[in-house]
């Protein structure tokens, strides 16, 4: 493999470690200003200096904040939306995604096609239909409307049928000659044997969907529908403007995803670089 | 045989059974709304959900002339051409570099990947703090330093770069993860050929790697550019749109339109459009891109 760190001159070397430095630096130091930011107290962010390490820890924010809004619920709201979008991937993807792979029957083809498509069809552009369409149905503000629009994905099936297709075939037919019908073999010879990607799945899915911004946005219309990401920028906007409680709020925002990802890392780095690859 | 007609038939019953959740979901939720946004296009005020004139195709007509949308439409290409752009090139670079036996390199991978995966809620609040004209670190570092200090987020000339620029703080962890995945899928031989006969290393870069990653290169700058030319977070969350609408992204003003100004028909014209728009600028990469992959 040809690459900078190899052809290791001293200087190369030397060159190569302070620009990874740097980029670490510069991707860890807003994580910790933040949490710095976190804990300082009102005296300390109206000197006008910025403090990077505060003399003394204000913990009390973290305590305040859930007095000042439903932080609760809003973090209970962001569980069960991005919960119910991982449930109902869980579901459909990995069986529709055996019928593409495993099944034969006229129209596989074009349906195959029409649903990769759909990749074509960015949020943005549904945002607006989404919304008369989620009215016309009486969801405004409600879970399953917020729920909905994410159930399920081309992207997701497309995933779930690239783990299925190496499957051996002689085994799906062994087990077809023995009687199982393909909901018998889908559940017990398919799903075991694509465990580690269902994980991929979940993962990705939730993490993404924990994170949905726009769409809570546009049909959440009272507080307490509120999942965690809309709710604090209702916090920045209304209940204070004080960083120290608004980085509270993102610290507290953060942990979720932070917390999944140190437990997943390795793994998670490799669905990513696994699921990018076409 | 068991592949009789009957058994044939009874298994493409069960697939159709089995797809049929699916064909309603993707009917109802991707293509149906398609059809919805076109009607609604052609009515002035809120058609379907309130009151409503029909206008025939003058949203298109008047959205040509409307000298705001004409504007962030611009500003659009700008940080979707521009993002993308440094979020490849910042990511390939890293990548090459990681890709290596360096020391810590899947840690290193992880914490440059982290940003990725955060809500941009917080990545706004994170750089807002950073970046606040008054209390921010990165002016008093400035004003330590002896330069001039700038409101970044809230000076017309720096706030469309200074977002784009926080966008690729975010994103280049992506490019990265997978430019690494690319490029440690090229066969080691080439290079070894290569080297026998007597390529420079960046005489093999760029005819080696370069074109052999051209194929990931697509990818990602068809996502990117997707994803960026509809981007709403980043100019609501940083900026509002503001200063005097420098950072009124497209998708953001369609927002506004459609969900603070209630003109949900002017609002679907507009979003038509940039699906157009998105059609075009996907296939124009796939002929230009693709064209350098067959080498």
């Amino acid at each position: 493999m040809a690459n900078l760190a190899e052809r290791k001159g001293p200087v190369t070397s030397v060159v190569v470690y302070a620009v990874l430095a740097a980029a670490v630096l510069l991707a860890v130091f807003p994580f910790v200003y933040m949490i710095s930011l976190s804990l300082q107290s009102d005296a300390d962010i109206y000197s006008g200096i910025p403090i990077v390490i505060p003399e003394t820890l204000q913990f009390s924010n973290y305590v305040d904040i859930w007095q000042r809004a439903p932080f609760a619920r809003f973090i209970l709201n962001s569980f069960i939306i991005a919960g119910g979008i991982t449930a109902l991937h869980l579901i459909f993807d990995p069986l529709i995604g055996y019928v593409f792979a495993k099944m034969n029957f006229p129209g596989k083809g074009v349906m195959f096609a029409g649903l990769l498509s759909t990749l074509m069809i960015p949020f943005f552009i549904r945002m607006i239909p989404l919304y008369i369409l989620t009215a016309q149905m009486g969801m405004l503000n409600t879970y399953q409307g917020l729920i909905m629009p994410f159930a399920m994905s081309a992207y997701g099936i497309f995933l779930m049928r690239q783990f299925i297709l190496p499957i051996p075939n002689d085994l799906i037919d062994a087990a077809r000659i023995d009687g199982a019908n393909d909901l018998i073999i889908y559940w017990r010879i398919v799903l075991p044997q694509i465990k580690p990607a269902l994980a991929t799945l979940a993962l990705l899915t939730f993490v993404f969907q924990f994170n949905e911004f726009l769409w809570p946005l546009i049909v959440v219309s009272t507080t307490e529908m509120r999942p965690i990401t809309t709710g604090l920028t209702l916090f920045n906007q209304e209940f204070f403007t004080q960083w120290n409680l608004t980085a509270t709020g993102g610290v507290i925002l953060f942990v979720p995803s932070f917390l999944l990802f140190l437990v997943t890392q390795r793994y998670f780095i490799r669905s990513v670089m696994m699921s990018g690859m076409k | 045989m068991l592949r009789s007609t009957t058994w044939r038939q009874r298994q493409a019953l069960l697939a159709y059974a089995l797809l049929l959740p699916g064909i309603a979901y993707f009917a109802l939720y991707f293509f149906y709304p398609i059809v919805i946004e076109f009607w609604a296009s052609l009515f002035r005020g809120q058609p379907l959900i309130g009151n409503a004139q029909f206008a025939g195709f003058a949203n298109y007509t008047t959205a040509l002339s409307d000298a705001m949308v004409q504007r962030s439409f611009l500003i659009t290409l700008v940080y979707a051409v521009g993002t993308t752009a440094l979020t490849l090139a910042v990511g390939l670079g890293l990548a090459s570099v990681l890709s290596g036996p360096v020391r810590a390199n899947t840690a290193v991978r992880a914490v440059i990947f982290f940003p990725y995966i955060i809500s941009f809620v917080i990545v706004a609040l994170m750089w807002k703090s950073l970046l606040d004209p008054y209390t921010g670190i990165l002016n008093s570092a400035l004003v330590a330093l002896g330069l001039p200090t700038q409101n970044w987020l809230g000076t017309p000339s720096t706030a469309l770069w200074t977002m784009i620029l926080i966008s690729v703080w975010k994103d280049v962890g992506y490019a990265m993860l997978i430019y690494i995945a690319a490029i440690q899928g090229i066969p080691a031989q080439l290079y070894e050929a290569a080297s026998i006969d007597g390529a420079k290393p960046h005489q093999m870069f760029l005819r080696i790697t370069l074109p052999l990653l051209a194929p990931t290169t697509l990818f990602l700058a068809v996502i990117s550019m997707i994803s960026q030319l509809q981007e709403i977070a980043a100019p609501y969350l940083l900026t509002g749109g503001g200063p005097a609408n420098a950072t009124r992204l497209f998708s953001m003003h369609v927002f506004e339109t459609a969900f603070e100004r209630l003109d949900i028909g002017y609002a679907s014209a507009l979003s038509f459009m940039m699906f157009i728009v998105i059609l075009i600028v996907t296939f124009i990469q796939f002929k230009v891109l693709n064209r350098e992959v067959v080498y």
